[in-house]
């Protein structure tokens, strides 16, 4: 939001957001979840969302991975409006969501997991390429996996959550959403999986994670997004904000500058697609 | 080096005696980058047959290179199989203004298992000191250890250190660690001898034993990261100053009337080429960037990002040559994050320090890149750590 509103018109190619959404608004009955919520992502950029319990960042991420359909707002990505109605669609989009569960069969090994519904082959799997391409996704994550070939329940939590992070990479995503992904680990685990999300940043890829720990937060994202009562609450860039604001903006023991600044300036003209 | 070169050229490269060669190779680098593993899974990762793994492990661990415990996995018997490490163990911890990296080793500096993560801005002491203690613990779990076999614990910190208090010299440079005497902490959390000390002394440490700087008495070692220290090799002794702050390269002022420095002074060194200051140059364009993306697209060959390292390169010359002037060293040792683009940073550097240097042709300095990369400075505390402890032979009896 900083960038855009000192810089509108320096738009260069390379800095169109691939991920992009507008007055997004969803309410669950007589809950309002969220309010004209406004967010982009560029490519090679590590967005955190953060803010206290029914925030709202569960439902944001549900709407991004088509588990539910905003009642109303635009998405846009790749500068095309488009609608996200089921998950199917968000991964043909090309948003991969990890989510807090990671949801891997436990008695599989590691490849079949991979490819789990995208098997290689006719008729008959390709067993080899498949445990080829596996061990040259993990390497290319530099993941501490021993075999590709033993079951996911006996892996650790970090290695589990890299199986499924290396999982949402096989469709070649842009976008790969973390729903807490170092929550319940340790914390070696912990140092792998912020290692592996800037491999993710490095590969060019737009990173949205959401995360309760404030040190992982500042740790490896770009941006802080936070949200409070299904609103917008302050748009940062890491390394012009401090450990304080972002807290006091979570908890809104202030008003910012940036909300402020955002609810001064006229209603930004919203391209229609 | 020539000895090994020679060593190189007399096996032929087809041959089952290189292959086998390689192959051992291939298994010990396995285990230093997992810490331990089972047989089973070492066939899995290097893809040589479980025979072949079998044989190796059985030869290595003959004589003394590997160490095997019975283990179970799945359910069934297996082989754990972990470096040897005789006499003991030390961790090294290197904390930058970004990044932290823990090493694991043995005293004869084999380093047994390694993790590095990214970190916050403004990290705090009490948060990482805890997360080193769980990680330090975690390591040795993973090479089949107990606390106990580590003999002592050394921290390389960004920040000068005052040899008296064992606390930062001065506020504001490393903020979250202001007034934390980190050795006592530590010793306290591990109840293992701590050894603390600035990183770039550290890093020259590293480089004087292991790397760049092997054999050279008098050297200038300069870190250019986020922040720039550096340490200062004379006589070939670690010259510390008499507070023990020596070495602060990045605050010697070159602009009179510059930009403010962390440190509260005006025109540092560090305000004006440092990461912050070089990400600043190229904020307007580029949007978010980290030093480390920086390095890769300048030697990706992008011109706006070779400026700013070359410009960086110039001012870190110009403090240099004042350096060299006063100490007259054999070699200038680059190292850190930045030091990762090469010539890029090295070349403009070299050319700022001929430019207002005062010797010869002959006698000036070689600037060369640091050997460690960004390893240097933990595996530096990993040498501190070992050189504070005394190894009796008895320790040899109980390992």
């Amino acid at each position: 939001m900083t960038l855009e509103a000192t810089a509108p018109e320096q738009t260069a190619p390379a800095r169109e957001p691939v991920l992009s959404i507008k007055q997004i608004s969803k309410g669950f009955g007589a809950v309002q979840a969220l309010t004209d919520i406004e967010m982009d992502v560029y490519p090679g950029e590590v967005v955190a969302i953060v803010g206290d319990n029914g925030a709202g960042k569960s439902t944001l991420v549900k709407i991004l991975a088509g588990v539910h359909t905003a009642d109303s707002g635009q998405i846009f990505f790749d500068g095309r409006r488009v609608t996200i109605p089921t998950p199917a669609a968000s991964r043909e989009l090309g948003i991969a969501t990890v989510f807090q569960d990671l949801a891997l069969c436990d008695n599989l090994d590691v490849v079949s997991n991979l490819f789990l519904g995208r098997e290689l082959g006719s008729g008959t799997l390709d067993e080899e390429q498949m445990e080829q391409q596996s061990w040259t996704l993990l390497r290319q994550l530099s993941a501490k996996i021993p075999s590709v070939r033993i079951a996911v329940a006996s892996l650790s939590g970090g290695q589990r959550q890299t199986v499924a992070i290396a999982r949402s990479l096989i469709g070649d995503p842009k976008i790969v959403i973390l729903d807490e992904p170092t929550a319940a680990l340790g914390v070696a685990q912990t140092a792998e999986v912020l290692n592996l999300v800037e491999r993710l940043r490095e590969r060019g890829l737009g990173v949205v994670l959401i995360s309760h720990n404030m040190a992982d937060v500042q740790a490896v994202a770009d941006r802080v997004v936070v949200l409070r009562l299904g609103r917008n609450n302050g748009n940062f860039r890491v390394p012009d904000v401090s450990y304080e604001e972002i807290i006091a903006a979570i908890t809104g023991a202030t008003d910012n500058a940036v909300t402020r600044r955002a609810t001064a300036r006229p209603t930004q003209e919203v391209p229609e697609a | 080096m020539y000895l090994i070169l020679v060593a190189d050229q007399r096996r032929t490269p087809g041959s089952q005696t290189s292959l086998r060669e390689a192959n051992r190779a291939r298994i010990v680098d396995a285990i230093k980058k997992h810490g331990g593993l089972t047989q089973v899974e070492l066939a899995g990762v290097t893809g040589l047959s479980a025979a072949t793994v079998s044989n190796i492990v059985k030869e290595l661990t003959a004589s003394g290179v590997l160490h095997t415990a019975p283990s179970t996995r799945s359910g069934r018997r297996a082989q754990y199989v972990t470096l040897a490490h005789a006499l003991g163990l030390v961790a090294g911890v290197h904390y930058s203004t970004r990044h932290m990296r823990v090493v694991l080793a043995d005293v004869a500096h084999t380093v047994l298992a390694e993790h590095h993560l990214p970190l916050a801005k403004d990290h705090r002491a009490d948060n990482e000191l805890d997360r080193a203690t769980l990680l330090i613990a975690d390591m040795l779990e993973s090479v089949d250890s107990e606390l106990d076999e580590l003999l002592a614990v050394g921290i390389a910190l960004p920040a000068p250190l005052k040899t008296a208090t064992g606390t930062t010299a001065r506020g504001g440079i490393l903020r979250g660690w202001d007034a934390v005497p980190v050795a006592d902490v530590m010793e306290r959390r591990l109840k293992r001898p701590t050894f603390v000390d600035n990183s770039g002394n550290l890093s020259l440490l590293a480089e004087a034993r292991l790397g760049a700087a092997r054999g050279k008495s008098n050297v200038v070692f300069i870190d250019v990261g986020d922040g720039i220290g550096s340490g200062l090799l004379l006589a070939g002794a670690m010259f510390r100053g008499h507070n023990g702050v020596a070495g602060e390269f990045g605050h010697i002022t070159i602009r009179e009337n510059g930009p403010l420095c962390r440190c509260g002074n005006r025109g540092c060194l560090e305000a004006i080429a440092g990461g912050p200051a070089v990400l600043e140059a190229l904020k307007p364009e580029q949007g978010p960037l980290k030093l480390g993306d920086v390095v890769i697209r300048a030697m990706a060959g992008e011109a706006p990002f070779v400026r700013a390292i070359a410009e960086a390169g110039k001012h870190i010359g110009v403090a240099a040559a004042n350096v060299c002037n006063l100490l007259d060293p054999e070699r200038l040792v680059v190292g850190g994050e930045l030091a990762r683009a090469g010539e890029l940073l090295l070349g403009p550097l070299r050319h700022a320090v001929e430019r207002s240097i005062i010797v010869d042709e002959e006698s000036m300095p070689d600037v060369v890149q640091g050997q460690l990369g960004n390893r240097a400075a933990a595996l530096g505390a990993m040498i501190l750590a070992i050189d504070s402890v005394e190894i009796s032979t008895e320790d040899a009896a109980i390992a």
